[in-house]
């Protein structure tokens, strides 16, 4: 077979990984929904992670990096009433995995067309189980609701960017 | 003439390679999130190699599936090395159970005949050649030619007759030579 035939590929996108990815962890609660604001905007709630994260993410006060290697990133945060968590991370363009002793957070985007954007959240804990799931499950759909609500307002004074 | 080939990395190298690899799957089976995440870059370009050429149009849901049952199913893999054959068998079956699954997959006694070459895309010539043979039949030649597995091992992976499958497929094999040797 010559080597110049060239196959048909697929590439999946990051909330396609994101479901994967969650299938190996079924203590986790996972969600998408479509946002109606451009890729660019939704994820920059999550790139510009100190000042957008605390914005939508209901269990996160604050957020700190302590350090920055290529995608991978070491934070620290602090959840209502001041507990803080060591998580590492790793952070690109639509992908966003975080990992603490307690839990576990993952962030997935995808452009729809211009003006809109596929989103996909999960949280969860290995160490409560799947017992935790109907808790996490309204975690989730909460972030989003504020993620969606930030997008897409006129933005002032709430975009990160 | 020949290229000249890079030098191979020290054996040393890559058997610390191999080793950190398995170490990054057991983590995954654990549940490690970032081991999980690592494991996602290497497998979804896999796996979408795989589902693409033998699932078509419906690669993305294939691949999809695919990856989603690989990783739901990893606790249960004893050996770590055996991870991509693993995921090549679960990829192949999927990409072919939806080929197969759609409406106006040839059977894999109706293969119509192939189109003659003079499109002007190449990647659309392809595309029209694997549209007209049987999802078995793409998935073998992709298996054989692509991820270099013999016709019988192919067709042991797909669990399909290996002498009813060998016929056809050595006709599409070359009627693909003859397109991209000329």
């Amino acid at each position: 077979m010559s080597a110049e035939v060239r196959w048909p590929v697929v590439e999946l996108d990051p909330v396609a990984r994101l479901h994967a990815l969650a299938a190996a962890m079924p203590w986790v609660s996972l969600e998408e929904r479509v946002i109606e604001a451009p890729f660019a905007r939704v994820w920059s709630y999550i790139e510009d992670m100190e000042h957008g994260v605390p914005q939508f993410e209901g269990n996160v006060r604050r957020i700190e990096i302590v350090s920055r290697d290529g995608d991978r990133l070491a934070l620290r945060s602090f959840g209502p009433g001041g507990f803080a968590m060591k998580l590492d991370a790793v952070l690109r363009p639509g992908w966003c995995i975080m990992r603490g002793t307690l839990g576990e957070i993952g962030m997935a985007a995808a452009p729809v067309g211009p003006t809109a954007t596929r989103f996909a959240h999960f949280e969860g804990s290995r160490w409560l189980g799947r017992a935790a799931r109907p808790l996490f499950r309204r975690f989730v759909r909460r972030d989003l609701a504020r993620l969606a609500a930030l997008a897409t307002s006129d933005g002032k004074g709430t975009s990160p960017s | 003439m020949r290229e000249p080939s890079a030098p191979s990395p020290p054996l040393l190298d890559v058997q610390a390679s191999a080793e950190a690899e398995d170490e990054l799957v057991r983590s995954a089976q654990r549940g490690d999130a970032l081991a999980l995440s690592a494991l996602v870059d290497r497998l979804a370009p896999f796996v979408g190699g795989i589902c693409g050429p033998i699932a078509l149009e419906h690669g993305e849901d294939a691949a999809q599936e695919a990856l989603i049952a690989v990783l739901r199913d990893l606790p249960a893999l004893r050996e770590p090395r055996a991870l991509y054959g693993w995921a090549r068998r679960i990829a192949a079956r999927e990409a072919v159970r939806h080929a197969r699954a759609a409406r106006h997959a040839p059977a894999l006694g109706e293969a119509t005949p192939l189109p003659a070459p003079g499109d002007p895309s190449l990647a659309q010539d392809v595309r029209r050649v694997l549209e007209a043979l049987a999802p078995e039949q793409r998935a073998i030649l992709m298996l054989r030619d692509l991820e270099g597995l013999s016709e019988h091992e192919a067709a042991a992976l797909l669990g399909v007759e290996h002498g009813t499958v060998k016929s056809r497929l050595s006709r599409a094999r070359s009627a693909f030579r003859r397109r991209w040797s000329s």
